[in-house]
C-alpha cells in the first residue's frame, strides 16, 4: 500500500533535534514536508556537526525523507513565498521562539484567515503563552523543570544527575505527530484545521503522571527512587564482568525467584520464600546476586534468565543496539545511503504494520534542491522570477 | 479531535498509556477487564496510601475517562461476546505476550475476518516476532535494552532507570502514532509496536556507535556537544544551564565580571572546544552559580538570552506560576476518589487544551451501557454473571 500520508504537504521551519524529528516522522510515513532554511543565517544548527553542512550524520539522520528548499525570510519576498506554499499545504511548524512568526506576518491568523483548513503547530519549550513563554530553552533544560531530572537517580543522593538524553526533544518527534494526523482526523469532519500549541515541557511532565497525581492526591513530596521497585524484588540493575558492563533483572513471582536461586547457586533462604521477605531483605539479596553476575558475561546471565522465564536485560551501549539479534530479525536497523558520507546504519521505525505504511529511509537533498519545483511547479512562477530571486537572494 | 472512534483496551500497564492519550483526544475508550478486575488496580501509589480497587493512583492517571466492562474472554461466550464488540470498534490494544490472542481464538486473522477495519496494536517488550518475542520485559528491561540506562546516572554509580515506566510509555507514545496513522489511511492494519526498539530510537546511538565511532557512555546531565551544558549548584538549589552558541558564551562572560582570565580564550568560542575543556570550565561555573539563588540565575541569564532553568521537584514544577497559568493540571470529580486535579494533555487545540480525561471507571461501571449497545437487556447481565462471563 501506499504510505500513510501521502499527499498532505508540510512546511517545517524548525532547527536542532526537536521540530524536525517531528517533521521527519511525517516524511517517514509518507506526507511531503518542505523544510525551509535559508544561507542568510538560517541554517538548520546541526548542520554544523560535520565536516560540512552537506555531512552532518546528525543532520541527515533528524531530518530524513524531508525535502529542501531554500528561502530568506529576512527579506519580504522570501516570506511571500512561505506564505504560497501555506496556502497549497496542510500543515505549518515552526519551532521558534513565540511571535517570530507573528512579526514575520506568518502566525497562524495570517496564514489562516484565507485557508481555515490549514492546521498549523508550534512548539516553544515553555508553550507559546504565560510570564515564561519568551525563556530560551534547550532540551535538557526542560527536562530539569519538569521534575524528571530531579527523580532520575539513585535514592538519597543529594545531587541531582539525570541522564545525557534529550528527552523531550524527541517525545516532541512523536507527540507533534500525533496531534497533526488527530488534526487532520478532525478536518475530516469539520473541514477546519487547528491552531496546535505544544509546550514541550508539558510533554516530559506528562510522562510523570502518576507520580504528579501521588503530589497532587496525597500531598506526597516525591523523591527518586532509582532501580528499586515496589512492585518486584529483586529489581535493580547488577555489575557482571568486564569494562563497566550491567544486567537488570526484575523477579515477579516465587517461581521466578526460585529459577533466579537455582541458577545463581543460592542456598534456599526462607527470608526470601514470599515477595513481602524478598522486598525488605532487597539490599543483602542484591549483593547475593551481584556476587553472582559480577562472575559472568552480561549476555550469558540475561539469556540464562530469560531461557528460565525470569525477567533480564543487557544494560546495552550503541555498540550492542548495532549488533543485537532481535533488531537483527525484525529489521529494525536501517541503513541510509549519502551522496558524501556514504552508508549509515541508524535507528529504525518501531512499529510494523501489516501493510506498509511508511517510505524507505531517504538522506535529505542539498541544500535547496526543491527550490526549483516549488517555485515553477507548484507555485507556478516563471523561470526568469526564480532566477531574479536567486541574484537577489531571496531564494538563497 | 477523535469524537465517534472508539477503541477496546485490553492492555497492561505496558500499553495503557497508548489509551490514555487516545482518551485525552476525544475517542470512546474502552477497557476490557478480566472479572477479577485489572491488576493494575492493585498497583500504587494508592490515595491516602489506602489501597483498595479504585484508590489506585496509577490506575487513575493512565485510565481516567475510559469506560469499563468487565468480560472473561477465556470462557466461549466471553470469547463471543468480544467479537461482537470488536465487530463495532475502530481500535484495539492489547499488551499481552506474542502468541496469547490467537491462543483465545483472537487472533490477528480472525479479529481481521470480523472486522475488516480494525485496527489492532499490539504493545510488547521485544515485537510479535524475533528469536526474544517470548521474553519476559517489564518496564527497567526495555530502558535497558533500549539503551537509555547506559546513557543515565552518575559515571561512580551503577545505571540509573528514568523515573516512572518510561519504556512503556515510549513504547505506547509510538503506538498511538501508529494507530491514528492507521486510522488516517483507512484502518485494517495490525501494529507491532517493540518497547526495546522504540526506546532505541532516542539519542542516535546507533548511528553513532556503528558509523561515527563514538561510544557514548553515562556522564550525569552533562551535554555531549557543549558545555557549560550541565547542572550546576546555587545557593538554594540546582540550575540547568546551557550554553551553546558563540554569542551566548560571550554574553555569559559578560555577566560574570570575575570569571577566570583563561576563559576568554578564543579558542572556547565554539561549543565543542568548551565541551573539551568541562575540567576547566564547569568547577569554574560552578564557583559563581554558587553565589546566586535559582531564581537570581535563571532571571540574569535569560535576561541576557540564556538558556538556564531550575531544577525543579515535581512539587517545584506544579507550583510554577508557567504551569498554572497553563492549566496543565485540571479538576475531576471521582465517587471513589473525591474532587483532585489531574495532569491534562501536553497540547493546547486553537487555544485551549483539552479538558482533564475523567475519573477512572468503577470496575464493570460500562457493562449496562455498553453491552445495551449489543443489545442485552438486564437480565441477560444477571445471567452472564452469574455464569462468570463478566
Amino acid at each position: 500500500v501506499a504510505s500513510f500520508l501521502n499527499g498532505i504537504r508540510v512546511i517545517s521551519l524548525s532547527t536542532g533535534i526537536a521540530g524536525p524529528n517531528a517533521a521527519r516522522m511525517l516524511a517517514n510515513y509518507g506526507a511531503e514536508v518542505f523544510k525551509i532554511e535559508s544561507r542568510a543565517g538560517g541554517l538548520d544548527a546541526f548542520r554544523l556537526y560535520g565536516d560540512s553542512p552537506e555531512a552532518s550524520p546528525r543532520f541527515v539522520e533528524v531530518n530524513l525523507n524531508t525535502r529542501s528548499l531554500t528561502l530568506n525570510l529576512k527579506h519580504p519576498q522570501g516570506v511571500a513565498l512561505v506564505k504560497e506554499l501555506a496556502a497549497q499545504s496542510d500543515v505549518v511548524m515552526d519551532n521558534f521562539r513565540p511571535g517570530v512568526m507573528e512579526r514575520l506576518g506568518l502566525g497562524p491568523d495570517d496564514l489562516r484567515a484565507e485557508h481555515p483548513e490549514l492546521i498549523v503547530v508550534r512548539m516553544p519549550g515553555l508553550g507559546s503563552t504565560g510570564p515564561l513563554a519568551e525563556y530560551g530553552t534547550w532540551g535538557p533544560t526542560l527536562t530539569a523543570y519538569s521534575g524528571l531530572t530531579y527523580l532520575w537517580n539513585h535514592p538519597g543522593r543529594e545531587r541531582p544527575v539525570g541522564s545525557q538524553g534529550v528527552y523531550p526533544d524527541y517525545l516532541t518527534g512523536e507527540m507533534v505527530p500525533i496531534a497533526v494526523v488527530s488534526a487532520l482526523i478532525a478536518r475530516r469532519r469539520t473541514g477546519r484545521g487547528t491552531v496546535i500549541d505544544v509546550a514541550q515541557v508539558d510533554l516530559a511532565a506528562y510522562m510523570l503522571g502518576t507520580i504528579l497525581l501521588d503530589v497532587l492526591v496525597n500531598d506526597r513530596a516525591a523523591e527518586p527512587i532509582g532501580n528499586q521497585s515496589a512492585h518486584f524484588a529483586p529489581h535493580n540493575c547488577y555489575p557482571c564482568a568486564g569494562d563497566d558492563r550491567w544486567c537488570v533483572i526484575a523477579v515477579g513471582s516465587d517461581a521466578e525467584w526460585e529459577e533466579l536461586r537455582a541458577l545463581a547457586g543460592l542456598e534456599p533462604d526462607p527470608r526470601f520464600d514470599t515477595f513481602a521477605g524478598r522486598l525488605h531483605h532487597r539490599a543483602e539479596l542484591d549483593e547475593l546476586i551481584g556476587a553472582w553476575t559480577s562472575r559472568h558475561d552480561p549476555f550469558e546471565v540475561m539469556n540464562r534468565l530469560q531461557e528460565a522465564g525470569v525477567a533480564a536485560g543487557v544494560v546495552q551501549s550503541g555498540a550492542d543496539l548495532a549488533a543485537d539479534p532481535q533488531f537483527a530479525a525484525r529489521g529494525f536497523i536501517q541503513t541510509t545511503s549519502h551522496r558524501v558520507l556514504g552508508d549509515m546504519p541508524m535507528a529504525g521505525l518501531p512499529l510494523q504494520f501489516t501493510n506498509g505504511g511508511h517510505e524507505p529511509y531517504a538522506s535529505p537533498p542539498p541544500l535547496g534542491t526543491d527550490n526549483e519545483y516549488v517555485i515553477t511547479e507548484l507555485l507556478g512562477h516563471s523561470r526568469e522570477e526564480l532566477e531574479r530571486w536567486q541574484r537577489e537572494e531571496v531564494v538563497y | 479531535m477523535l469524537a465517534g472512534l472508539t477503541a477496546l483496551d485490553l492492555s497492561g500497564l505496558q500499553g495503557q498509556f497508548a489509551g490514555r492519550i487516545l482518551a485525552d483526544l476525544g475517542m470512546r475508550v474502552i477497557k476490557v477487564e478480566p472479572t477479577g478486575g485489572d491488576p493494575a488496580r492493585g498497583v500504587g501509589p494508592f490515595a491516602d496510601d489506602l489501597p483498595g480497587r479504585e484508590r489506585s493512583l496509577r490506575f487513575a492517571f493512565l485510565n481516567g475517562g475510559k469506560e469499563s466492562v468487565t468480560l472473561d474472554v477465556a470462557t466461549a461466550d466471553g470469547r463471543a461476546l468480544f467479537l461482537e464488540l470488536a465487530g463495532r470498534a475502530d481500535v484495539m490494544i492489547e499488551s499481552f505476550a506474542p502468541g496469547r490472542l490467537a491462543e483465545l481464538g483472537l487472533g490477528w486473522e480472525t479479529l481481521h475476518e470480523r472486522n475488516p477495519g480494525l485496527i489492532l496494536a499490539s504493545i510488547t517488550g521485544f515485537g510479535q516476532y524475533g528469536p526474544r518475542a517470548g521474553w519476559k520485559a517489564p518496564d527497567i528491561v526495555g530502558v535497558a535494552t533500549g539503551g537509555l540506562m547506559y546513557i543515565s546516572g552518575d559515571p561512580e554509580l551503577p545505571p540509573v532507570r528514568p523515573p516512572e515506566t518510561q519504556g512503556y510509555y515510549y513504547a505506547s507514545v509510538f503506538a498511538a502514532y501508529g494507530i491514528l496513522l492507521a486510522l488516517w489511511g483507512g484502518g485494517g492494519q495490525h501494529i507491532d509496536c517493540s518497547m526495546e526498539e522504540a526506546v532505541a530510537t532516542q539519542e542516535h546511538m546507533i548511528r553513532e556507535a556503528a558509523f561515527d565511532g563514538v561510544a557514548i557512555t553515562r556522564n550525569g546531565s552533562q551535554h555531549k556537544h557543549a558545555a557549560p551544558a550541565n547542572i550546576f549548584a546555587c545557593k538554594d538549589g540546582y540550575v540547568f544551564l546551557f550554553v551553546l552558541a558563540p554569542p551566548h558564551w560571550k554574553a555569559f562572560l559578560d555577566v560574570w565580571p570575575d570569571h577566570p582570565p583563561e576563559l576568554d580564550d578564543e579558542a572556547l568560542r565554539p561549543p565543542h572546544k568548551r565541551r573539551a575543556s568541562i575540567d576547566v570550565i564547569n568547577p569554574a561555573v560552578e564557583e559563581f552559580t554558587r553565589r546566586h539563588t535559582k531564581a537570581e540565575l535563571v532571571e540574569l541569564l535569560q535576561g541576557n538570552g540564556i538558556p538556564c532553568l531550575p531544577v525543579n521537584s515535581p512539587s517545584d514544577f506544579l507550583a510554577e506560576e508557567q504551569i498554572q497559568v497553563r492549566e496543565f493540571v485540571g479538576p475531576v470529580s471521582s465517587p471513589a476518589l473525591g474532587d483532585y486535579a489531574m495532569p491534562r494533555f501536553p497540547a493546547l487545540f486553537d487555544g485551549a487544551r483539552p479538558p482533564a480525561a475523567g475519573a477512572p471507571p468503577e470496575l464493570g461501571a460500562g457493562n449496562a451501557a455498553v453491552y445495551g449497545e449489543l443489545g442485552l437487556d438486564a437480565a441477560d447481565l444477571e445471567l452472564l454473571a452469574a455464569r462468570g462471563v463478566i
